[in-house]
């Protein structure tokens, strides 16, 4: 596969470090959190795998133009429409906790409104750049961050203070049922392979996608999971883990660097989850903005020369993400994550039946309409 | 087309100008000449009932340079209070400038705040409030936080307080310091199975330096229980935190000093019904540093067999206290707990008794390499 594939999968599952994921993970620790995992490795790298597969049949078409060579008009606006909003709410999530993150350990002094404007005005422009810019841009972004990542995840893992007994400890509720809202947290982390429903239109190329690539991706499902879930308890328990609004950015406050240039870690952790935070944002709401884009024609919508189309939308992103920053309290960030998280399980799995139905039909849709 | 392209260009540069106005004078954010940093927090007990808590910060005084002020100059705000966000609140109407507690790397609570059974509300305001680092290092101070953060050793310098550089094996890596982080604070006081053990700070006698050598055991509702030097060095070795370790042999006509490089401690924890066994095994590596007697190179067999008699005998003995007494430094409960089915788990109350007739085996296996440069 492409690099630029697995960046989009990569992505979705670093960033959802510091969302509402491992907080949702850990409240339930005692409670079928450690088995939701393994399922939820599973289902991931099962859905992670059908997408794969649909998409690489037909290599550089999007997924609306497949919708509309196979299904009729009633059937394909509303779907888009929710996926539209949907993608959108989950940049709005990562984007709202950033802005409280930001607010809270790096400036308390600025106000919310300020902050949550900085962010959205920063990715929106991103995100009418063209498939391809925006994939540049997140591999320049992604390269300079991810080494550094990996390697304060690898001092973690090093660490003394990271007590192995508390994992232990985690490990073993592995007995009990799994939570749905877990599982569903969990798959969310695979779910940066449904970005290909527009990003199919830069792979082009027809792409090897077999047993070896689906090793690789399961094994990076379970590495980022058990870390997501695992080094917080690690470091603060697993009795009162669940007392920890932000379980990540306390783990990266409870590491040292003794001969570091900076000694507090936070702020080195922090500053590469912004841009972790960033392109994430900007994967989902360049999708998001796509489908928008093809629901309501907004190229066409033009005053004079200029195209008040994209105005329009880039108004109303602003407008709503910043509404909801300021109305949304954390824990009611964290319940609607939830539901969120569920919903979207539910529809992704519902999906591949659609895909099923799309390839039997595509087969005989004219294939020189499809290419245009 | 050129000319959409020249306006895109023209209306993108018009919005990046305007941007600029969000920046009219940085008015919420604070310059570092608003800002004073707290270099330390103390925390005791007051006097007055109503208001338990007595709040010691140490400031950093702003100098020019490092020549015009060599000896350290701190400032410090005190001030009684029921609770420790609101007195800290007041303190600030003290100060024309903002409190900044992002560089304290310290929280010393005095000797009296440990019987009172607060640490569970001390630490709920040190974790929540964000900008205190969780790595910052905590204390106990006796006689008193107070005298611990007013203190200014002879031989400090501006550039830092020298107390920071005891914890964390940065400075002093001395074998008798116990460092706890402010998250470990927190976790082995949550945690059942594990207690939570903080350093004592104290004062020389004529007043010149510090001594840390002594710590600390904070059960969650018993009296706190104080080790002295040696028990404390011994808790480190269990921890596997000892650096290197110097320890006397003294039996059978021989006296040696011993300095251990590399101790590693393994243990075990094994339940059968309601019978708990601990099994402890330490690997000690490390030569021969001082001797009443002469020493003879080929007798190093022995010299390891006295060495592992002697060390099984004081673990022993610090063991078989802290069983008595009911306190788990070394997180054997935790242990055992990692590796039981959740269903199966003590109780806090089960282990505890269980912990009290628990069974003690320690093996020691030493490796005296030298006995230095003269036998």
């Amino acid at each position: 596969m492409s690099r630029f594939y697995y960046y989009l999968i990569l992505i979705n599952m670093i960033a959802n470090i510091i969302s509402a994921v491992p907080t949702i993970l850990l409240r339930y620790s005692e409670d079928g959190s450690v088995s939701a995992l393994i399922l939820g490795v599973f289902l991931g790298t099962v859905i992670v795998v059908f997408f794969t597969k649909f998409f690489n049949a037909f290599p550089g078409i999007t997924f609306p133009e497949m919708l509309v060579q196979t299904t009729k008009k009633w059937f394909y606006y509303p779907l888009l429409f929710l996926m539209a909003i949907m993608w959108f709410l989950a940049g709005v999530s990562t984007l709202i906790t950033y802005t409280f993150l930001l607010i809270r350990f790096f400036t308390p002094d600025i106000p919310l409104t300020l902050m949550g404007l900085t962010l959205v005005l920063s990715v929106i422009f991103g995100c009418f750049m063209k498939t391809d810019r925006v994939l540049y841009t997140i591999e320049i972004v992604f390269l300079i961050n991810f080494p550094i990542i990996v390697f304060i995840i690898f001092k973690a893992y090093t660490s003394k203070d990271l007590n192995w007994d508390f994992i232990k400890e985690a490990m073993l509720h592995v007995v009990e049922m799994p939570n749905v809202n877990a599982v569903a947290a969990c798959i969310f982390l695979s779910l940066g392979v449904v970005n290909l429903v527009i990003f199919n239109r830069f792979f082009t190329h027809k792409q090897h996608f077999g047993l070896k690539q689906i090793i690789v991706i399961a094994f990076i499902a379970s590495a980022t999971i058990f870390t997501t879930y695992f080094v917080p308890i690690g470091f603060h328990g697993i009795k009162e883990i669940d007392e920890l609004v932000y379980p990540w950015i306390a783990t990266s406050d409870s590491m040292r660097m003794r001969f570091f240039l900076i000694e507090r870690l936070i702020y080195v952790f922090l500053l590469l989850y912004l841009g972790m935070a960033f392109l994430s944002i900007l994967i989902h709401w360049h999708v998001s903005v796509e489908l928008f884009k093809f629901i309501f024609k907004l190229e066409k919508w033009k005053y004079k020369d200029l195209n008040i189309g994209y105005g329009i939308l880039i108004l109303l992103f602003a407008a709503s993400s910043l509404f909801i920053i300021l109305t949304l309290s954390e824990y009611q960030l964290f319940r609607y994550s939830v539901y969120f998280f569920n919903l979207t399980a539910v529809i992704f799995f519902l999906m591949p039946f659609l895909f099923l139905w799309i390839r039997r039909r595509m087969k005989g849709a004219d294939k020189t309409k499809g290419e245009n | 087309m050129p000319t959409k392209q020249k306006g895109k260009t023209r209306f993108f540069v018009l919005i990046a100008l305007s941007f600029l106005l969000f920046l009219s004078g940085c008015g919420e954010f604070k310059d570092i000449d608003k800002m004073v940093f707290v270099s330390m927090i103390g925390i005791d007990k007051s006097d007055n009932p109503k208001k338990p808590y007595k709040i010691i910060l140490k400031l950093y005084v702003p100098t020019s340079s490092f020549r015009q002020n060599p000896t350290p100059q701190y400032s410090y705000l005190i001030k009684d209070g029921e609770t420790l966000a609101e007195t800290i609140a007041i303190l600030e109407a003290h100060l024309d400038k903002e409190l900044d507690f992002g560089h304290s790397k310290l929280i010393v609570l005095g000797e009296k705040m440990m019987e009172d059974e607060k640490n569970k509300e001390i630490l709920d305001f040190l974790i929540r409030r964000p900008d205190i680092q969780m790595i910052s290092y905590v204390a106990m101070g006796r006689p008193n936080a107070e005298e611990i953060v007013k203190f200014v050793p002879n031989g400090e310098t501006s550039l830092q307080p020298t107390l920071f550089n005891y914890f964390g094996n940065t400075g002093a890596e001395s074998s008798f310091i116990i460092t706890t982080h402010l998250f470990d604070f927190r976790r082995t006081m949550n945690e059942y199975g594990i207690d939570p053990i903080l350093p004592i700070v104290e004062i020389n006698e004529p007043g010149s330096h510090f001594i840390i050598d002594k710590s600390i055991i904070l059960a969650k509702d018993r009296i706190p229980y104080e080790l002295d030097a040696e028990k404390t060095l011994f808790v480190k070795i269990l921890a596997d935190s000892a650096k290197s370790v110097f320890f006397t042999v003294e039996r059978e006509g021989e006296h040696f000093v011993t300095r251990l490089d590399n101790i590693k401690p393994k243990y075990r924890v094994e339940r059968d019904g309601n019978q708990v066994t601990i099994r402890i095994k330490i690997k000690l590596t490390g030569i021969i540093t001082e001797s009443r007697n002469t020493l003879d190179n080929r007798k190093l067999p022995e010299y390891n067999r006295m060495l592992e008699q002697e060390m099984k005998e004081k673990l022993n003995a610090l063991i078989d206290e802290m069983k008595m007494k009911g306190y788990d430094p070394f997180g054997f409960g935790l242990r055992l707990q990692s590796h039981t089915l959740p269903k199966d788990r003590m109780t806090d109350q089960e282990w505890r008794t269980a912990f009290k007739n628990a069974k003690v085996e320690v093996v020691v296996k030493s490796n005296l390499k030298s006995t230095g440069s003269i036998q």
